[in-house]
C-alpha cells in the first residue's frame, strides 16, 4: 500500500491494529452487557484512504443495503478525529428483541436503539484506544446522518480540508442473530502524525 | 533444560509486549508464531511447553488452536491472553482447556500473578 | 499564603463560570435526586436551585418520561460510560418554553443532552452530570429544510391537482409491475371533447372535475397504480382483473363520469381502453401502446364508450 507506507510504517500499522483489538474487546463486551448476547469479535482493519475513497471504503463495508448512520467527533491531546456506526436496516428487528424494546419498531423507536448502541460501542472504543495511549478523548456531540439512506447518500464527500486519513474499521456480528454493524474511527493525517508519537514510544 | 514458551499472536507489538512482561528472573526459552497455524506446529516441535495466545487471529484463531491441542493431545499449558473480554468468552476457551484468562493489555502484574497462582514460575 | 489562595481563587471563578455558563448543568445522585442545578436551568425552569436541591428529578418534573431517562442515564452509572440524546429522538428532556419573544422560532427549547459519569474518591460513579444544550435554532432550521425537501419531492412524484402519481413517476410503477409477471389490466381514460368543456364551464370548474375523477380512481386500484398520464388522460393498472371484471369496472367509472356531467348539467364524457397484460407483450411499453390503442378505438367509434384491446 503505497499511500499506507507515507503515513504509517508497518510497525505502526500493526500497533494500531493491537491497539483496536483491546478497544473493540472492551467496546463489545459492554455490547454483550447491554445484550445479553455474544459478541464476534473480528479482526479490526486499518488502513490510510484518500477522501475520494470513503465512500469506497463504506460501501466495501456494507455492501448495498440500506443503512442507517451515526456519527460523533473526539478530540483530546492535539489528536482529533471521528467516528461513525453504520447499522444494516436488516439488523433492526433483532437488536429491538435483544434490548427487549416494546411497541412497534417506528423510525423514533430505531433512532433510540441506534443511539443507545452508539454511545455503548464509540464511548468505550475510542476511550479503549485513548486509555493505551494515554489521551483523554472529549466526545462530542454525536449527529444523525441518516435512516434508511442508500450510503452514497449518506457522505457527501470533497473539500472537508483532508487529503488522507487514518481509518479503522471494525465490522461487529452478534452470534446466531442477524445484527451487522460497521464501525469506523477516522484520524485525519495531521493527527496520525501526533498520534504516531505517541504509538512510537510504545514500540520502543 | 529450561522450559519452552511460546507467544502466539498475529500482532508483533502485541508479542513483544508479552515478551516484556514475562519475569525477568524466569529462565524460560521464547518462541513465536504469528498465527494458529505456526503456532500449532512450534508445539508440536516441543516449543510449547507453555503458551500464551492470543483469540483473534487469521488462518488458524485461537479457538482453533485450543481444539487442535485438545484433539491431538498435544502437550501444552495454555494461558490465553485476550482482548475479547466477554465473560463468555472466558468461559469458552476454559472449556476448551485453557488453563488461564488474561485480559489485554498485557502487563508484568498480571502476568506473574497467573504464573504464580498455578504453580507454573517455582521457586521465585 | 499565595499558592492556596490562587486554588480558593480558581474554584471561585470554575463556581461563577458554571453559573453563567450558557448551558444547562444538573448534577443528580444515584436516586436521580438533584444535587447541583445551575443558573441556565433556574433561568428556564424558574426553579431556584435552593427549591431543587435534594427534590427528586422525577417529581420536580412529572413530565419527564422515567423509564426512558432511566435507560439512558444507568449506563452511566454503571459502566462509567456517557451518553448522549439528541433531538431526533425526543426534541426535549425538560420542557423550557420559548423564552425569545423576538427571535425564538419554536414553542419549546429543542434539547440535546449529555450525560457524564462523575467518580468518587472510590472511583465508582455515584453522581451523574446532565448537561443540557439548547440546539433550538439548529432543529428549527434542520425541520425546515426536511419539510421543504418533503414537500419538494412531493411535487415532483405527484400531480399537485390531483394528488395521483405524474407520468414520469408512474412509469416506473408500471415496469416493475410488468416485470413481476402478475395477471392484470391497463386503462387509459381521455375526457371527450375537454378544451370545449373548457370553454363552456371554465378552467375552475374543470380542475374541480379532474380532482374529483382523480379521487374516484384512488378508490379503484393501489395508490401508486393511478397516475394522472397528462392532461385530462388518466392511466390505471387494475392488478389480477381479467379482462372481463376489468371491462366491468371501466364501463362503471364510463358511467360515473357521465353522471358528474348529468349533476351539472353539462355534457361530460369519456372514453376508455382497456388491455389485458398477455404473454405476448414483449414490454411494458407494447402493452401501454396496446391500451392505448383501444383508446383510439374508442374514440374513432363515437366516444363515450369502453373499448378493449383485441388481437
Amino acid at each position: 500500500m503505497p499511500a499506507a507506507a507515507e503515513i504509517l510504517t508497518e510497525d505502526q500499522r500493526d500497533c494500531y491494529q493491537e491497539l483496536t483489538n483491546v478497544a473493540m474487546g472492551q467496546a463489545a463486551d459492554r455490547l454483550a452487557r447491554l445484550l445479553n448476547a455474544y459478541v464476534v469479535l473480528p479482526i479490526p482493519k486499518i488502513s490510510v484512504i484518500e477522501n475520494s475513497d470513503l465512500n469506497m471504503a463504506l460501501q466495501g463495508a456494507t455492501g448495498d443495503s440500506s443503512v442507517s448512520a451515526v456519527c460523533q467527533g473526539f478530540i483530546g491531546a492535539g489528536i482529533s478525529g471521528e467516528a461513525m456506526l453504520m447499522f444494516n436496516d436488516a439488523s433492526f428487528a433483532s437488536l429491538a428483541s435483544l434490548m427487549k424494546y416494546e411497541g412497534p419498531l417506528t423510525q423514533e423507536a430505531e433512532l433510540e436503539l441506534l443511539m443507545d448502541t452508539a454511545s455503548v460501542l464509540i464511548g468505550a472504543c475510542i476511550h479503549g484506544i485513548g486509555d493505551q495511549l494515554e489521551i483523554v478523548f472529549n466526545q462530542g456531540h454525536p449527529v444523525v446522518l441518516g435512516q434508511h439512506c442508500d450510503l452514497k447518500d449518506l457522505v457527501a464527500y470533497g473539500n472537508n480540508g483532508w487529503d488522507k486519513a487514518l481509518a479503522i474499521e471494525i465490522h461487529y456480528t452478534i452470534e446466531h442473530v442477524n445484527i451487522d454493524c460497521e464501525l469506523l474511527l477516522l484520524f485525519t493525517e495531521e493527527s496520525v502524525k501526533t498520534l504516531n508519537k505517541k504509538v512510537d514510544y510504545l514500540l520502543d | 533444560m529450561s522450559l519452552n514458551v511460546l507467544i502466539c499472536d498475529d500482532s508483533s507489538f502485541a508479542r513483544k509486549q508479552m515478551a516484556r512482561a514475562l519475569p525477568k528472573e524466569w529462565e524460560v526459552t521464547v518462541h513465536f508464531a504469528g498465527d494458529g497455524l505456526e503456532g500449532v506446529e512450534a508445539i508440536r516441535d516441543g516449543k510449547g511447553d507453555v503458551v500464551f495466545l492470543d483469540l483473534t487471529m487469521p488462518n488458524m484463531d485461537g479457538y482453533g488452536v485450543l481444539e487442535t491441542i485438545r484433539r491431538d493431545d498435544l502437550p501444552a499449558m495454555v494461558i490465553v491472553v485476550s482482548g475479547d473480554i466477554q465473560p463468555d468468552a472466558q468461559e469458552r476457551v476454559k472449556n476448551l482447556g485453557a488453563m488461564a484468562f488474561i485480559k489485554k493489555p498485557i502487563d508484568a502484574e498480571k502476568a506473574r500473578a497467573v504464573l504464580t497462582e498455578y504453580g507454573i514460575m517455582t521457586g521465585v | 499564603m499565595a499558592a492556596n489562595s490562587d486554588g480558593i481563587n480558581d474554584i471561585h471563578w470554575l463556581m461563577d463560570i458554571l453559573q453563567n455558563i450558557d448551558v444547562g448543568l444538573v448534577v443528580l445522585d444515584r436516586n436521580y435526586d438533584v444535587q447541583l442545578w445551575n443558573a441556565f436551568m433556574e433561568g428556564h425552569s424558574g426553579l431556584s436551585p435552593q427549591r431543587a436541591k435534594g427534590e427528586n428529578l422525577f417529581s420536580l418534573f412529572p413530565d419527564i418520561d422515567e423509564s426512558w431517562f432511566r435507560q439512558k442515564a444507568e449506563p452511566v452509572f454503571q459502566l462509567k460510560t456517557r451518553t448522549f440524546t439528541i433531538w431526533e429522538q425526543r426534541p426535549y428532556l425538560f420542557h423550557f418554553r420559548n423564552s425569545r419573544p423576538i427571535t425564538g422560532r419554536s414553542e419549546f427549547m429543542y434539547q440535546n443532552t449529555s450525560i457524564i459519569p462523575l467518580e468518587s474518591v472510590n472511583r465508582q460513579a455515584d453522581h451523574i452530570c446532565v448537561i443540557i444544550y439548547d440546539v433550538t435554532d439548529t432543529a428549527v432550521g434542520k425541520l425546515d429544510v426536511s419539510r421543504a425537501n418533503e414537500t419538494l419531492s412531493q411535487i415532483q412524484t405527484r400531480d399537485s391537482l390531483t394528488g395521483l402519481l405524474n407520468k414520469s413517476s408512474w412509469l416506473p410503477v408500471l415496469e416493475d409491475y410488468f416485470q413481476s409477471q402478475q395477471p392484470g389490466c391497463l386503462l387509459l381514460m381521455d375526457m371527450d371533447h375537454f378544451r370545449d368543456l373548457n370553454h363552456s364551464i371554465g378552467h375552475q370548474q374543470c380542475d374541480e372535475l379532474l380532482r374529483r375523477i382523480g379521487q374516484g380512481l384512488k378508490s379503484l386500484s393501489a395508490d401508486n397504480y393511478a397516475a394522472r398520464f397528462g392532461g385530462e388522460i388518466f392511466s390505471v393498472i387494475l392488478d389480477n382483473h381479467d379482462a372481463a371484471s376489468s371491462m366491468e369496472l371501466a364501463e362503471k367509472l364510463r358511467r360515473s363520469v357521465l353522471n358528474l356531467g348529468r349533476n351539472s348539467q353539462h355534457d361530460i364524457s369519456a372514453s376508455i381502453g382497456v388491455a389485458e397484460r398477455s404473454d405476448q407483450n414483449g414490454s411494458a411499453m407494447e402493452w401501454l401502446s396496446n391500451a392505448d390503442k383501444a383508446l383510439y378505438h374508442a374514440k374513432e367509434s363515437g366516444r363515450n364508450r369502453t373499448s378493449l384491446f383485441k388481437n
